[in-house]
């Protein structure tokens, strides 16, 4: 098992150097010209020539590359283009935002697209077609859609919660819940949708196999036998799907954190690119690779323990 | 049955999560008590983070302004009309030549951090702005000396007389930091001003809230009624205007499409001008490329082909105003009455063209902006081709349109300019060498009308810009469309009084309502 990790990371370390180096060449040579758009609409040819030294783009692109890998390997990503800040700083600072909703979302997904798909699969009848229906239907709202009504409606027609901004886990963790409750929910409704349905279908196939026969023969209780052995054998496929879900939700918290005005790497990612603030790309692109290489990692710990067959690889 | 017993637990559990809010808003998500009475908190919802703290990099627009003007007290505090009034300066006069200007300070002013403000302090920030790269270090340029006379004075020399100067010291331009911060370079991540308010840690993550509290030494508090000002940055439109109705935030930039709504909740909804003319910009009015553009009847043509009225509808959802100048509204060189000077008249247009030798037409490369603005690209090839006219549109990725534009790559082309005060558009747009003058055409006529708005002053210098605006108007230098608006709104328990170009009001413009 620890080989296997070593391994996995050292291909993680590799995965996160290759799109690092691939985004660097793609902002700096498509030609775009930074120090002007940095140096703003009305600056002369002449500042947006003083801009450019002034950013370090006058040097030999390797050089260049080289200079923020050095800087970037020891955790420092350099300063915005734009506002002088410290791109560490605002990534550690949007890195929670976006994490509390991805997570939250997440965990919602996993435990109503657990109990649904679980409920769908064992009652079957009418639940199990209102259980697929519904995820159908989920499936196909755009997450964008549903903040734009929850924020309307929750945050703004009712007031039950915040319709904007973030409030840190650490400063006050009722208020970090209701922050995040309305765009977890919305990022986590298409997420819920597929994994109910993923996690329906291997119950029903694991509830025909054999075993599940002998050990219900046994005499075991239904509860033990739906928790401790069906659930336990049809997870290792949903969580394949949580973990790329995990990435998707990631890439959904893009629009929502907008809509409910929370900034987080999404709404920094998208300003960023527009600007051209090239150092905030990078850094949320490094967060971004890094987040999806751990989370595969713990995902291939998971499945170590819950099915010892993936442990022999 | 063992499922059905979570539901309770959910339900508990959501209205323990819902019940803040019914509890006076007191969560700290929204905290927003302010704007009822004097002393309470403002909280704004901006557009953009800051600009960098370091007045080196400082840009000159509304919503950046607000930031600055929280932490960094300047030169000249401007009325609602722009126009300069005392402040950190309580006097200041012009020698004969209109190059040498000598401030004198307000004295007993003092930085935060202790140390005073004085000619040594502005002579250090003017120089050290003006090294800078961003638009405050632009409006600097023409500053040749800056010298401490005594304590109290200033002595600024101009290379060349700069009527917008004044101006420019009541905004970024003209803002006073620390000597002391600056020298050390603390100020870029710190602000240390003699402002009204500091920047407090607490309640401040970079990027996405600032939290300023008081400055219990500023000389003129009464101008700031709150004691505590919060600027949320709310980059989306919909999550702005939903924290305004859900007072997270007291005041915020707004679609115009959305005012009507806005009142009808109760908020106070503004119209404000964002500072841009757009149009069709002729940038080779010489013909150096577009060879047809050197005619002034083809210019005029043009002009005679657009549907301003419909134009500035469509683009701007009924909230823009059409013109057919290159100057701000706002601003002394405007005159209203030459935007009736080319009414839509396609016959005209073509009659001039005829004129001019090109009665079936001709053809000219533009930059093809069908992917950032359809519409306006649409309206182009709508009413050019009525008359005749057809333009081959010239692919260029978005991030190099602002380089090739001004490097003469493109004759003409859809585009919103800025424009501030009269002379600023002088120097970004009309002037031989401004950096929206890409052809570097000029015109004796221009050269000369440019130099008397230079060396006069007052209401003969207003004279002098009309007069300009005029002829470059008759000379349809270009054939822009309208001015486009945005909205401010605020809670009805404030009010702001709208100052010329902003298109945010300063802070010191926002108030408890009467």
């Amino acid at each position: 098992m620890l080989s296997f990790l070593i391994r996995r990371a050292v291909a993680g370390i590799v995965l996160v150097l290759v799109v690092v180096t691939v985004t660097f060449l793609l902002l700096r040579i498509t030609g775009s010209d930074p120090a002007r758009a940095a140096a703003g609409q009305q600056a002369t040819a002449e500042q947006v020539a003083e801009k450019s030294r002034e950013l370090g783009l006058d040097r030999p692109l390797v050089t260049q590359y080289g200079d923020w890998l050095s800087h970037a390997v020891r955790g420092d990503f350099g300063t915005s283009w734009f506002t002088g800040d410290q791109v560490g700083t605002l990534l550690g600072n949007e890195l929670p935002v976006t994490l509390s909703v991805v997570l939250v979302g997440l965990v919602l997904a996993a435990v109503v697209s657990a109990v649904a798909g679980v409920a769908a699969a064992v009652r079957g009848g009418w639940l199990d077609k209102a259980v697929q229906l519904t995820a159908v239907v989920g499936a196909a709202i755009p997450s964008f859609l549903v903040a734009l009504v929850l924020a309307l409606f929750v945050g703004v027609r009712w007031k039950l919660l915040p319709a904007t901004g973030y409030v840190p886990l650490t400063e006050a963790p009722l208020d970090w819940l209701r922050s995040v409750t309305m765009p977890a929910v919305a990022l986590a409704i298409l997420a819920t949708a597929s994994m109910a349905l993923q996690i329906r279908g291997s119950m029903l196939d694991v509830l025909e196999k054999d075993f599940i026969r002998t050990l219900r023969s046994r005499g075991l209780s239904s509860r033990s036998l739906l928790f401790r052995h069906a659930l336990r054998n049809a997870a290792p496929p949903a969580l394949t799907v949580l973990a790329l879900l995990f990435i998707g939700l990631l890439g959904g918290s893009v629009v929502v954190e907008r809509v409910f005005g929370l900034s987080g790497l999404g709404s920094q990612a998208t300003t960023a690119a527009s600007q051209g603030d090239q150092p905030i790309v990078l850094g949320v692109v490094v967060v971004t690779v890094v987040l999806v290489v751990v989370v595969n990692i713990l995902l291939d710990i998971a499945r170590g323990l819950l099915d010892p067959k993936v442990r022999v690889r | 049955m063992r499922r059905l017993r979570l539901l309770p637990v959910a339900l508990v559990a959501a209205l323990a999560l819902t019940a803040g809010a019914c509890g006076g808003g007191s969560s700290g998500g929204g905290t927003s008590s302010g704007g009822r009475a004097s002393g309470g908190t403002l909280t704004l919802g901006a557009t953009i983070a800051p600009n960098p703290w370091d007045l080196r990099g400082a840009g000159l627009n509304g919503a950046e302004l607000q930031y600055y003007e929280a932490v960094y007290d300047s030169l000249i505090r401007l009325d609602p009309n722009a126009n300069p009034t005392a402040n950190l300066a309580t006097r200041w006069e012009w020698d004969a030549t209109n190059t040498v200007l000598t401030l004198s300070l307000r004295s007993g002013v003092t930085f935060t951090d202790g140390s005073p403000l004085d000619a040594a302090a502005v002579v250090t920030n003017l120089l050290h702005t003006k090294d800078g790269t961003g638009e405050a270090a632009a409006a600097l340029r023409d500053v040749r000396k800056a010298e401490a006379v005594d304590a109290g004075t200033v002595r600024i020399t101009l290379s060349e007389p700069d009527p917008s100067f004044l101006g420019n010291l009541g905004q970024s331009p003209g803002m006073i930091a620390s000597p002391r911060a600056i020298s050390d370079g603390s100020i870029k991540t710190k602000p240390v001003g003699s402002g009204p308010y500091t920047l407090s840690g607490p309640g401040t993550t970079v990027g996405s809230q600032y939290t300023f509290i008081r400055n219990p030494k500023y000389w003129n508090a009464k101008a700031f009624p709150f004691d505590k000002v919060v600027i949320k940055v709310l980059a989306d439109q919909t999550a702005r205007e939903n924290a305004l109705r859900s007072g997270q935030v007291d005041a915020a930039e707004v679609a115009p499409g959305r005012m009507e709504s806005l009142r009808g909740a109760g908020f106070n909804a503004s119209p404000v001008l964002t500072g841009d003319i757009e149009g069709l910009y002729l940038w080779d009015r010489g013909g150096t490329v577009c060879k047809p553009l050197g005619d002034v009847r083809v210019r005029q043509a043009i002009n005679y082909a657009f549907d301003r009225a419909t134009i500035a509808k469509q683009l701007g959802g009924g909230f823009s105003t059409p013109t057919e100048q290159l100057f701000h509204p706002d601003s002394s060189a405007y005159d209203k009455s030459l935007d009736k000077r080319y009414p839509y008249d396609p016959a005209k247009a073509k009659q001039l063209l005829a004129q001019a030798g090109y009665a079936n037409g001709f053809s000219c490369d533009e930059l093809d902006f069908s992917t950032l603005f359809p519409a306006a690209q649409a309206a182009i090839t709508q009413y050019l081709s009525a008359v005749g006219i057809t333009l081959t549109p010239k692919s260029i990725p978005v991030a190099q349109i602002l380089t090739s534009l001004q490097s003469a790559e493109v004759p003409l082309s859809y585009f919103r300019l800025s424009a501030r005060r009269p002379w600023d558009t002088v120097r970004s747009t009309i002037a031989k060498d401004a950096a929206w003058n890409p052809y570097h055409y000029s015109d004796p006529e221009v050269d000369r009308l440019i130099a008397d708005t230079q060396r006069l002053t007052g209401g003969e210098q207003d004279k002098a810009f009309k007069s300009l605006n005029k002829y470059l108007v008759d000379q349809a230098w270009s054939a822009t469309w309208s001015v486009p608006q945005t909205a401010y709104a605020l809670k009805k328990s404030l009010s702001v009084t709208p100052e010329a170009f902003m298109s945010n009001p300063p802070l010191y413009r926002i108030s408890p309502a009467g």
